[in-house]
């Protein structure tokens, strides 16, 4: 196994591993596409979402929201990231910096359904803390009010 | 080493095909508005060939959403939904937690937002009704759109400019005034019932 680039996620650029997976800048285009064309726009199989997640479609924890804060584990998970699908290691890649499972969702061209699904998985592997925020809370007036603030701020 | 995370919070932006939520979520967001894609079990419900009962699919929907800094340790973000009543099951995901939802109509077409209303009096989430006004032009006035609308007096029906960055800004803050209203209320007494995650018509 080659050593994959340590660098930024680069969508572009293919994966040195596992050729037979489809890199996820391949866009997913289950509205117009053929189900059963299983060829991506590039002559290489695609990798259906349910692959990925091992079949799951309905293991999301409700803690895990749209707009859930998630970043890396500075101490890694307990497999080395490098070692990781191709999908799960860009995952962890992007979040370095604070990121929200629905802008990870967009920039990888992944289900959100999907998405979920892995993020709850890395967490279980120690890669990712999952900042999720208690439902059952309602917003404070004072939160309420910070927005108010900030976007009265906005000209 | 990741930063600390701000504190997520949101707003629903709801309506029918076409009405400017995408344009309402770009006049506002710091980045340009993103698409997620997300499968959900549509029921379709009126929606059939008459005579046939109603049939649950999966479906894919996309949502275009947007962000706004709001300051060092809270983030806003804005997701744009379809506003179908099929797709109900992805609104109780999008408002669980939500600060209130802003529903964009366009006044000469009035009933596709029924559904996005109908689903916010029933959950509790606090909404105000945007009249999208294209060209600065209205078809019908604000008084009427409430009247066919049948919205509660307390609901605000604004008219607003969805591609101007400042008539959406003060939109949003007619909102949020609205959810301040309804959080203090709230907070002075009896415990919350606004279970954003009471499944409707499930």
């Amino acid at each position: 196994m080659t050593t994959p680039p340590t660098g930024g996620y680069r969508p572009d650029e293919p994966m040195s591993i596992r050729p037979y997976l489809q890199t996820p800048s391949v866009q997913y285009e289950p509205a117009s596409g053929q189900p059963d064309d299983l060829a991506g726009p590039g002559g290489s199989p695609k990798l259906r979402p349910f692959v990925l997640t091992a079949g799951r479609v309905d293991a999301t924890d409700p803690e895990i929201g749209l707009e859930t804060q998630v970043t890396a584990q500075s101490r890694g998970g307990r497999v080395p990231t490098s070692r990781l699908l191709p999908e799960l290691r860009a995952i962890v890649t992007m979040c370095h910096e604070p990121i929200s499972v629905a802008e990870i969702s967009a920039r990888l061209k992944l289900h959100l359904g999907v998405v979920k699904i892995l993020v709850g998985d890395l967490r279980a592997t120690g890669h990712l803390d999952v900042h999720s925020r208690d439902v059952a809370t309602p917003n404070t007036p004072e939160l309420i009010l910070r927005v108010i603030r900030g976007l009265s701020a906005i000209t | 080493m990741a930063t600390k995370p701000p504190i997520p919070v949101k707003i629903v932006i709801a309506g029918g095909f076409g009405v400017g939520k995408t344009t309402t979520v770009g006049a506002i967001s710091d980045i340009a508005p993103l698409t997620t894609e997300a499968e959900m079990t549509e029921v379709a419900v009126g929606i059939d060939i008459p005579g046939q009962h109603s049939t649950k699919t999966t479906t894919t929907v996309a949502m275009d959403f947007g962000s706004v800094t709001i300051d060092s340790g809270v983030k806003l973000y804005l997701f744009g939904t379809p506003g179908q009543a099929r797709f109900g099951f992805m609104w109780d995901d999008l408002s669980r937690g939500a600060l209130g939802a802003l529903v964009v109509v366009d006044s000469s077409r009035l009933d596709d937002c029924y559904p996005a209303v109908d689903y916010f009096e029933h959950t509790g989430v606090p909404f105000i009704v945007g009249v999208n006004a294209f060209d600065g032009l209205l078809a019908q006035d604000l008084s009427a759109v409430r009247w066919a609308l049948a919205i509660d007096d307390q609901v605000p029906v604004v008219a607003f400019d969805a591609r101007d960055r400042r008539s959406v800004r003060d939109t949003l803050l007619v909102l949020l005034n609205r959810a301040l209203h309804k959080a203090i209320g709230e907070s002075g007494g009896r415990s919350v019932e606004a279970d954003a995650s009471a499944p409707l018509g499930r």
